[in-house]
Parts: C-alpha cells; sequence; structure tokens
C-alpha cells in the first residue's frame, strides 16, 4: 500500500510539471483609421493603442494587464496595424532579452502577425507595458497601458506587507496632436530603416487614466472615494515625457511605500510626489475624518520645470469603515491614556500620530517599539500601526 | 608640455593656490590613499554632434589638446586631489567643485591650483559657475568620481544641448533659460550610437558582477533614466540622501545633481538603458539619436 501510494504521487508530480499552467493574454496593436478619438474639448485625434479585444476601438491607456505573482505569462500579440510593426516592452519586469520587446535586440511583429511574449510575473508591484517600435513616437501616439502584479494575497502589497480595503490605478500622460495626425502616425514602415524624424513635442492635452478636465468629474475614471479610516492603495504611472508633481490635499495622509515595483526602504510619509517618465509608485491613503476635495497633478516640462498644465481629481471620505475601537480589538499598544510613551505589544514596521483634523504629526518606522507623545497637548489623537488605527487619549 | 606651464605661471607669479580640507572627522584613511595630480585645461572649440553640426563648446581637457568631453576624475575616499586649472581661453573663468569648495576665479591665461580631500564615496561635479548657467551650459562641467571598492565601474556625464544657443551665447548674446529647448541628448558628449563605442560610458560585465555607475547631470533639463533587463540599487544621490538603497528600474536625475548606482546582473544579455523622457533619446529630433546606450552582459 505504501509503495501504490509512492507511484501515485510520483506520477502526480509529473502531471502537474507538465502540465505547469500559463496565463495566455490576448491582445491586440492597431491604428485609427483617421481622428475619431474624443479629447476633452471635443477635439479628435487619431491614437495607435493596443486593445483587448479585435472590435473595440483604441482607447489610451490601452487595457490593465493584471497577474498574480509567479504565474507563467504568455502574452499574444495580434499587429492589425495596417502599417507598422509594433512590440511590447514589459516595462520593470526585468524580462530576458528576448521577451523584452527591443526590436534591434530581440524581434518585431510585423503586420497581420501574431506573437507571444512569454514572462514570470516575479514581484509585485505597479508596472508598464508599451511599444518599444520607433519609441518616441509609438508610445506618443498611445500604444501603452499597466501592468499589475498582486501578491497570493490580493489585499496586500506583497506578501507580508501592507493591507489595504480597495485601490486605484493612475497612469498620466499627455499628447501633442501635431504628432496624431495621419502623415506623422501612418507611416510606411522599413524595418531596415531606424531613424525617423519626427516633430518638436509641446503637448496640448494632460490625462489622468486618458481623461481631462471635466471627464475626471467621472467616478469611473479615477476619482477616489474612500469611508475613513479605510486603507487605499494608489497607483501611479507616468508613460508621459513630462514630469508628474502629485499633490495630496492635507486631510489625506499618503505614506510612500514602494517604486518600481520593490517596497522603499524607508516609507516616506508626504504630501507632494514627484514621478518623472518610466517610474511608478504605491502610495497608501488613509484619512480619519471625512471631507472632499481634490488630488492635483501638475506636469512640468523636464526642460524648465515650468508647469504647463494642472489636472484635478476629485477624492471625497465620507462614511465610517466602522468605530474606531472597532477597527481592531486586540491590544496593539500601552497604555491608554498615556503621558509619555506609547509602548508596541510587538515590533512594528510603521506607526503614524494624527490630530483630530487627520493631519500627521509624529511618524516613525523600521523596527520600533514605542513611540514618543511626550510632547503633545492633551486631548485625543488617531494612532496608525502598520495600517490598523485607532486613538489614544494624551493626558 | 605640463612642467613648462608650471614654471612659467610659477615665474609670473600667477599662481593662486587654495587648499580645501574637508570633515577631517569623518575620514577613515587608506594606507594606500595617495595624491592624485589632475591638470585640467579650459579650452574653447566645438562639439561635434551625432549629424555632424559642430556646435560651439568649452571643456575642461586633462592635456592642451581638445577634447569635447569633460576629464572624469577617479579618486579613492581619503585621496589627496591636486588640481591645476589652467584658463587657456581669452575670457576670465571660475573653477568650483560644487558642494566642496568654493569658486576660484581664473583670469584669462592665468591658472588656480587646488587641493582637496574628499571624505564621503560619491559622484560630484566641477564646474565654471560664473555668468550661471552659461558657462556651465557651454560645457563647462566635469565629473569627480569618489570610490570606496575597485568593482568594475562606468560613468556618464549627461547633459543636452541647442546648437542655436550655444551659438548665441558664444557671440555675446542672450537667451531666455525659460524657454530651454534642447535639441542634443548626450551621455559624455556623444548620443547614439556613438555611446557605446566609449567605454567608460558602455556598461559590460558578466553574470553575478557587481557594477557600478556613476552619473551626473550638467545640463539643465531633468532626465528619467530607465534599465531594462536589471534593477539598479542606489548607492548615492546628492539630491536626496534618503533615497539610499532603493531598488528601481528609472532614476530621475535632477539638473547639476548626481546619483550613484549598483549593478548585479542575473541574467546574460544586451539590453538597453535611456532616457524615458523619449524626446531625449532623439537627438535634433531623428529618433533614436539621442540618450540611448545598451548594457551588455556576458555569462
Amino acid at each position: 500500500m505504501r509503495k501504490l501510494l509512492f507511484i501515485f504521487s510520483f506520477f502526480g508530480m509529473a502531471i502537474s510539471s507538465f502540465a505547469q499552467q500559463i496565463t495566455t493574454t490576448n491582445i491586440f496593436s492597431k491604428m485609427d483609421m483617421g481622428p475619431q478619438h474624443i479629447l476633452w474639448d471635443g477635439t479628435n485625434t487619431m491614437l495607435m493603442g493596443f486593445t483587448s479585444l479585435m472590435m473595440t476601438p483604441i482607447d489610451i491607456p490601452g487595457p490593465t494587464l493584471v497577474y498574480t505573482e509567479g504565474d507563467s505569462v504568455e502574452l499574444k500579440l495580434r499587429n492589425m496595424s495596417q502599417s507598422a510593426s509594433h512590440s511590447i516592452h514589459l516595462h520593470g519586469l526585468d524580462v530576458d532579452q528576448w521577451n523584452d520587446g527591443v526590436p534591434h535586440l530581440s524581434w518585431e511583429v510585423g503586420h497581420n502577425a501574431t506573437e507571444s511574449y512569454y514572462f514570470k510575473a516575479p514581484h509585485p508591484g505597479t508596472y508598464l507595458y508599451h511599444c518599444h517600435v520607433t519609441s518616441s513616437l509609438h508610445v506618443q501616439a498611445g500604444m501603452y497601458g499597466l501592468l499589475i502584479v498582486k501578491p497570493q494575497n490580493a489585499n496586500e502589497t506583497w506578501d507580508g506587507g501592507f493591507t489595504f480595503d480597495k485601490e486605484y490605478a493612475w497612469m498620466t500622460s499627455e499628447i501633442d496632436t501635431v504628432w496624431h495626425t495621419d502623415s506623422i502616425i501612418n507611416y510606411p514602415h522599413d524595418t531596415t530603416t531606424t531613424l525617423r524624424e519626427l516633430p518638436d513635442y509641446n503637448p496640448q492635452y494632460f490625462f489622468v487614466n486618458g481623461r481631462s478636465e471635466h471627464q475626471l468629474l467621472d467616478t469611473n475614471v479615477a476619482a477616489i472615494t474612500a469611508k475613513a479610516n479605510e486603507t487605499v492603495l494608489l497607483r501611479l504611472a507616468n508613460i508621459g515625457y513630462f514630469g508628474n508633481r502629485i499633490i495630496f490635499p492635507n486631510q489625506l495622509n499618503a505614506k510612500i511605500i514602494s517604486s518600481d515595483g520593490r517596497p522603499l526602504p524607508n516609507i516616506e510619509v508626504s504630501d507632494t510626489l514627484e514621478i518623472l517618465p518610466g517610474e511608478r509608485y504605491q502610495v497608501l491613503l488613509q484619512s480619519s475624518i471625512e471631507f472632499s476635495d481634490s488630488i492635483s497633478v501638475d506636469y512640468f516640462n523636464l526642460n524648465t520645470q515650468n508647469i504647463a498644465n494642472t489636472q484635478k481629481v476629485p477624492v471625497s471620505v465620507s462614511g465610517f469603515v466602522s468605530s474606531v475601537n472597532d477597527i481592531k480589538k486586540e491590544v496593539l499598544f500601552y497604555p491608554n491614556p498615556v503621558s509619555n510613551a506609547l509602548y508596541f505589544t510587538k515590533n512594528t514596521t510603521f506607526a503614524s500620530v494624527f490630530d483630530v483634523n487627520g493631519k500627521i504629526i509624529l511618524s516613525a518606522n523600521n523596527n520600533i517599539n514605542a513611540i514618543d507623545v511626550s510632547m503633545l497637548s492633551n486631548g485625543i489623537y488617531f494612532i496608525d500601526i502598520d495600517g490598523v488605527k485607532t486613538k489614544f487619549v494624551k493626558q | 608640455m605640463l612642467m613648462a606651464c608650471l614654471w612659467k605661471l610659477r615665474n609670473s607669479q600667477l599662481v593662486n593656490k587654495l587648499f580645501i580640507g574637508i570633515a577631517f572627522g569623518f575620514l577613515s584613511f587608506s594606507s594606500k590613499a595617495t595624491t592624485v595630480n589632475q591638470p585640467l585645461y579650459i579650452i574653447a572649440d566645438s562639439l561635434l554632434t551625432v549629424d555632424s553640426t559642430k556646435v560651439p563648446y568649452l571643456t575642461f581637457n586633462d592635456s592642451p589638446t581638445y577634447n569635447q568631453s569633460n576629464p572624469i576624475i577617479n579618486l579613492m575616499v581619503g585621496d589627496t586631489l591636486d588640481l591645476w586649472v589652467y584658463n587657456t581661453d581669452n575670457s576670465a573663468h571660475d573653477f568650483l567643485i560644487k558642494g566642496i569648495s568654493i569658486a576660484q576665479s581664473i583670469p584669462a591665461n592665468d591658472s588656480v591650483f587646488l587641493q582637496a580631500i574628499f571624505a564621503v564615496s560619491g559622484s560630484y561635479i566641477y564646474h565654471d559657475p560664473s555668468d550661471f548657467p552659461k558657462n556651465t551650459y557651454l560645457g563647462l562641467a566635469g565629473m569627480i568620481v569618489v570610490k570606496d571598492h575597485n568593482h568594475a565601474s562606468f560613468y556618464w556625464n549627461i547633459k543636452e544641448h541647442n546648437s542655436d544657443w550655444n551659438t548665441q551665447l558664444f557671440t555675446g548674446n542672450t537667451v531666455n533659460w525659460n524657454q530651454y529647448d534642447p535639441k542634443y541628448f548626450t551621455i559624455n558628449s556623444v548620443s547614439n550610437p556613438n555611446i557605446n563605442a566609449d567605454p567608460l560610458a558602455r556598461i559590460t560585465g558578466q553574470v553575478g558582477d557587481t557594477l557600478y555607475l556613476y552619473i551626473t547631470n550638467t545640463g539643465f533639463s531633468i532626465h528619467s533614466m530607465h534599465f531594462h533587463g536589471y534593477h539598479a540599487i542606489i548607492k548615492y544621490s546628492s539630491k536626496n540622501a534618503t533615497h539610499f538603497g532603493r531598488e528601481k528600474d528609472t532614476f530621475p536625475i535632477y539638473p547639476m545633481e548626481t546619483i550613484v548606482l549598483q549593478i548585479v546582473p542575473d541574467k546574460e544579455g544586451e539590453f538597453p538603458i535611456h532616457d524615458h523622457n523619449l524626446v531625449a533619446v532623439m537627438g535634433n529630433n531623428i529618433y533614436p539619436n539621442g540618450m540611448f546606450t545598451t548594457i551588455l552582459i556576458t555569462p
């Protein structure tokens, strides 16, 4: 009997190894036949881009690709763009050279051809994908999207990382409509010629998730809604050619926790975050009070550092997830009320103290076991210990 | 030639001498600390761009012969740097090691001597701060590297150029810096495809090697350098000391700031490294004649 079990066990392993599951994603590269993408002021413009279905119109950004850490992925690109060859660069995933999507170092996909990229999703985080054929033009034309790798526990930022209640993803970019004309985009492609003359770049439209101005009031675009004490994970990625400066309202406590698919060695608490082209950041947002405001996104010229445009994305915190005392029954610290120091019941990665207006007034990180609150005036305060919020009384 | 210059300067009593002492309390002197003698000659000539345009330009040179790339000065922590800076130009210039020394004036056809000891490893910018940003923009800005290791190292002095502006500035006219719009983007004064021909710039190594990349941005644009294939670790950042230890694939480098990266390749291959401001991947509007190079890793 023992022998039989062993044989079955071995047979089972063999099957599983031969039948290792591959997640296959189909994606299409296409080009508009004329100006048909409507911008916020009614202007029509022409795009090249990626779609998940052959008949779906091109939008920017392209479809968001979501995988789980460890997934083996086949990303199958069918080029329906009529003219140029295309590729997919998996920006930040550090794939091997053959699957990196850089034409002269690997290959490109000609019109009406279908080819596959293979990779393993290694680190949870926020990534990009974009075409790397004549990349200055094809990225500006709209050939980009987000790629998200989640850990096994989808409500954690990474295994053993921070937990969150909901998440949003913003991809920022710009358009210079001079580049989006038939003579620029719809060029005859010659794979033997890599040189290409392009216009000056002076964008007129600035986007969060491909939308601007009043379009950002649409709650399905980028607007953030949450309850007080909920934790929101905001994924940020800049695929434009301008710098972005994200400015969070005072009521929103922003913790910058990771960049480019890796946790930061030291978490930063800041109301401002600059994101340069190609960078990605993940930020945890929390508020202990209700409010409505907006998060500003400045677009600054990288040569002059002058702000060319500002977009505002609504953020609304309404209602409470529960009484703050009910969030977690576990005793996290003592004493309460406190006069001098709050001692944590276990070593803590990150702790922040907020006043009743939600403004952060103290923070500490890196394996701490206490936080000195002796300098605080007497009153009620809130504390966030590794993402768990509660209140305490200083006396 | 060097001795002749020294003799001449000494005899003409035109030698200014400055000693720069830096943070001795933090220095951990190596028994192998040495003195590095480095002459720098300020020479006006031109920059040959990727499309063969000749642009008026000024550089520091390590000999009286003109080179369009400023020398990279290599030191170990604790080394003493003896610098003779000779101004062969017909205009006065200044000399400054950013964040380290104070500006020294050098009249036309004169020289200055500086001595410095660096306590902290990293990359530093030397430049002419006079009439800033004019002379720095025109090319007078280079890199001092201070190491605390012996790993293979590579060096990028990144910069951008507007040929019309160089002509305007050289002929005494002014420009509106608030409308800066560069057309050429260089690493060590050359653009793609010539960057890979520079062994100081082109990163090569083997799987498992520890490689260092020292970058200075002596231009006036922000650059956002993206690595394909590998993440790198920030070992030094002049602008954001708290970014030490961050592991990233894209690195913003602000004007007149420096950064040091460590790369330990985990696989073989040839992968691009380029500015992800994709305008800077062009040269005079031609793709891909800009800030684009490749890293080559063998098994």
